[in-house]
């Protein structure tokens, strides 16, 4: 069954009726305690996403490795990073997959990446909350692509990490075009370290945005996120 | 020595305007009440509002809530209001003194009635006075909270407090107290509605039943009786009776139902038990028909005239032969109107039966119809019988001067009812065109348009009296 599903899977194309994979979709969910089963389910998919098929049979199988795939599937997918019909779905996979090589893949390809291409690795790496990507979009910070620079700003938020904070704080003295991104995403960093108990280092981040300079929305929101901070402690 | 010195600068400071809200610096918990306090007074309402966020919470403790409330005397109208509602949302006791003291200083109209509603959650026995005072303002918006605040005061302490008050106040404040205590399902106080349902002025009357009608038992129908006498004939005393009919409707037995009211009524003077036969046509029961009917069929015209109305009054049709019978075998003119008039209305009542049984009511009577007038009421009635029958029992009439006004009308009433219309749509359009082409009422052309093209009509609001 699960052979003629992987057999029919190379003629998949966009259209086709999916029934015929259903094995695979049973297979994916029954193994998630069987190592050995995933193991050669992963090889199977691998050598899909290798062989000569369809955009869709392939965006197919990268859904499939999100849910199976580790480290033996990165370099796979890594070499779709940089292509501009495969990156996002090789990306789906990446994100997702636990192993910090797939992290590693995808700090890689943010350096690399056509401008275009490079958002989506960027964002990727922010849902991913990679800490270990802020000095790589420290660097992407600073790039003359407005929306490279601001892909890596709110990434910066979504990591939220101190780090991250401090990183941006930076860039908000001097950030002159994307200054919205980087108080927006300043304001998630806060938020993310107020809910992981770092009150202290949310409180300087709010009470650095409410000052009279920033514009009335944000010092409200800052407003806010310092009571919401001196609140706890009362 | 410090700290005391920053919360006495904080309170110093809460009274004075503020220079902005937005640039304050805060890391500790005093510092956060600070903010708070300033945020209370921002002239920005979302700043204003991120304030107020807090003071609902219990954060800042007894201590918060005093400095928040010390806040109210130096806002505007819109400030106070919204800070009042806020404290009453926070519940500490603490706020009462500064409410208390907005009641009592020149605030306006919205702030007063947000400290009367906040006194709901935060006032105590000694406030009721105060209150009450309220119950008869001239703004009928701190009327409204009055009454709800007093409703909502927790207590049987309250209760108590309240009803000794009955005795004593005008006849609004009476009444309000009245409306309140049966709000509040204050079964205990029963006796002192009974005595207030006899009271001289009407407004305490009203009350009174009303407040028996929610809380009474069949124990006390007897007791309710008098109520009903004292009450003015007409709207007072149709609630009146309404209010003992939900007494009535308590009692789950229908012969129970019938047996404990007729020995209610055993309890009254001949002469005032007719007056009561109204209520026993609302009350309704097989036990009752034969008590009405013999007086309706009784030697003296003026007990048999208000025997039939209590037949007409009858929640359901089946007094409906009671009624024909007594309109078919009187020889008096008038009563013979009255019954017939009773009769369709009942026939056309809709209760339990279902719509081909009333439209068999309404050929019946037709049948014994003896005049136009009498002819046209069944005609109007007939729109209570949702039936594509009734539309061909109705339709020739259209074609009849007397009758075809009338006829137009209730064939627009049939056709407003989707669910008879859509299934007979043709049928229907030609009963329309027709209407369209006769009726003088412009109103009923209109709906009759209407009702062609597919669409609703939305019926005009009875204007008050």
């Amino acid at each position: 069954m699960l052979d003629e599903a992987f057999a029919i899977l190379k003629q998949y194309d966009w259209g086709s009726d999916m029934t015929p994979l259903a094995p695979i979709e049973d297979a994916v969910a029954a193994s998630h305690d069987q190592a050995d089963v995933r193991r050669d389910l992963e090889n199977r998919l691998i050598a899909t996403l290798q062989s000569d098929t369809s955009r869709d049979a392939k965006d197919y199988v990268c859904r499939k490795l999100a849910i199976v795939g580790t480290v033996a599937a990165v370099p796979a997918l890594e070499s779709m990073l940089g292509e501009k019909d495969y990156s996002h779905m090789a990306r789906i996979a990446l994100e997702r997959m636990p192993a910090p090589e797939s992290a590693q893949a995808l700090r890689d390809a943010a350096a690399k990446v056509s401008n275009e291409l490079k958002v989506g690795v960027i964002g990727s790496l922010g849902s991913r909350r990679d800490a270990a990507a802020v000095s790589v979009l420290n660097v992407l910070l600073k790039d003359g692509d407005h929306s490279v620079a601001r892909a890596a700003a709110l990434a910066l938020g979504a990591i939220g990490s101190v780090d991250a904070a401090s990183v941006l704080k930076v860039a908000a003295t001097s950030a002159a075009g994307n200054k919205p991104a980087v108080i927006d995403a300043l304001l998630a960093c806060a938020e993310a370290l107020l809910a992981g108990q770092k009150q202290t280092d949310a409180l300087a981040i709010y009470r650095s945005l409410a000052a009279d300079n920033q514009a009335r929305l944000v010092r409200l929101a800052a407003t806010r996120g310092i009571l919401a901070c001196t609140g706890k402690q009362s | 020595m410090l700290r005391r010195t920053v919360f006495g600068w904080l309170v110093l400071g809460s009274l004075l305007l503020f220079p902005s809200a937005k640039s304050i610096a805060a890391d500790t918990p005093d510092e956060f009440l600070q903010l708070v306090v300033k945020l209370i007074g921002d002239s920005d309402r979302e700043f204003r509002a991120a304030g107020l966020d807090h003071v609902r919470t219990p954060a800042g403790g007894s201590e918060g809530t005093k400095l928040f409330a010390g806040r109210l005397p130096g806002l505007d109208s819109a400030g106070q209001t919204a800070l009042v509602s806020a404290l009453a949302d926070r519940g500490d006791p603490a706020a009462r003194p500064a409410i208390i003291g907005l009641l009592n200083s020149r605030a306006d109209e919205n702030v007063r009635t947000a400290a009367i509603s906040a006194l709901g959650k935060l006032g105590e026995p000694a406030d009721l006075r105060m209150l009450m005072t309220y119950l008869s303002s001239k703004s009928a918006a701190e009327q409204a909270a009055a009454r709800a605040t007093l409703t909502q005061m927790r207590g049987e302490k309250i209760t108590k407090a309240l009803a000794a008050e009955l005795s004593s106040g005008s006849p609004t404040t009476k009444a309000a107290l009245i409306e309140v205590l049966a709000d509040r399902r204050a079964s205990n106080e029963l006796p002192a509605f009974l005595t207030a349902s006899v009271d001289d002025n009407a407004q305490v009357r009203t009350a009174a039943m009303a407040a028996l009608g929610q809380l009474g038992s069949a124990g006390q129908l007897a007791a309710l009786l008098p109520g009903i006498l004292k009450a003015q004939r007409g709207g007072e005393r149709d609630a009146a009776e309404k209010s003992v009919a939900l007494v009535c409707s308590r009692i789950d037995n229908e012969d129970d139902r019938g047996t404990q009211l007729i020995k209610a009524l055993d309890a009254v003077d001949m002469a005032q038990r007719d007056q009561l036969l109204s209520l026993v046509g609302r009350v309704g029961g097989k036990k009752l028909i034969d008590f009405v009917g013999q007086i309706a069929t009784a030697g003296d015209a003026e007990r048999r005239k208000l025997g039939i109305d209590a037949l007409s009054k009858w929640p359901d049709a089946s007094t409906a032969d009671t009624l024909l019978e007594i309109a078919n075998n009187t020889k008096d003119s008038a009563e013979r109107s009255q019954a017939f008039q009773g009769y369709v209305k009942i026939a056309a009542t809709r209760d339990k039966r279902n719509d081909g049984q009333r439209l068999d009511r309404m050929k019946q009577a037709m049948q014994a119809a003896k005049s136009n007038e009498e002819q046209l009421l069944v005609i109007n009635r007939c729109r209570t019988a949702y039936d594509v029958e009734t539309l061909r029992f109705v339709f020739p009439y259209v074609d009849k001067a007397p009758f075809a006004e009338t006829a137009c009308e209730t064939i627009v009433e049939l056709a407003h009812h989707r669910e008879i219309r859509d299934p007979n749509k043709v049928e229907f359009n030609k009963a329309l065109d027709q209407v369209i082409a006769i009726s003088k009422n412009p109103e009923v052309v209109e709906r009759a348009n209407r009702y062609k093209r597919g669409e609703t009509w939305e019926r005009q609001a009875k204007a008050a009296n």
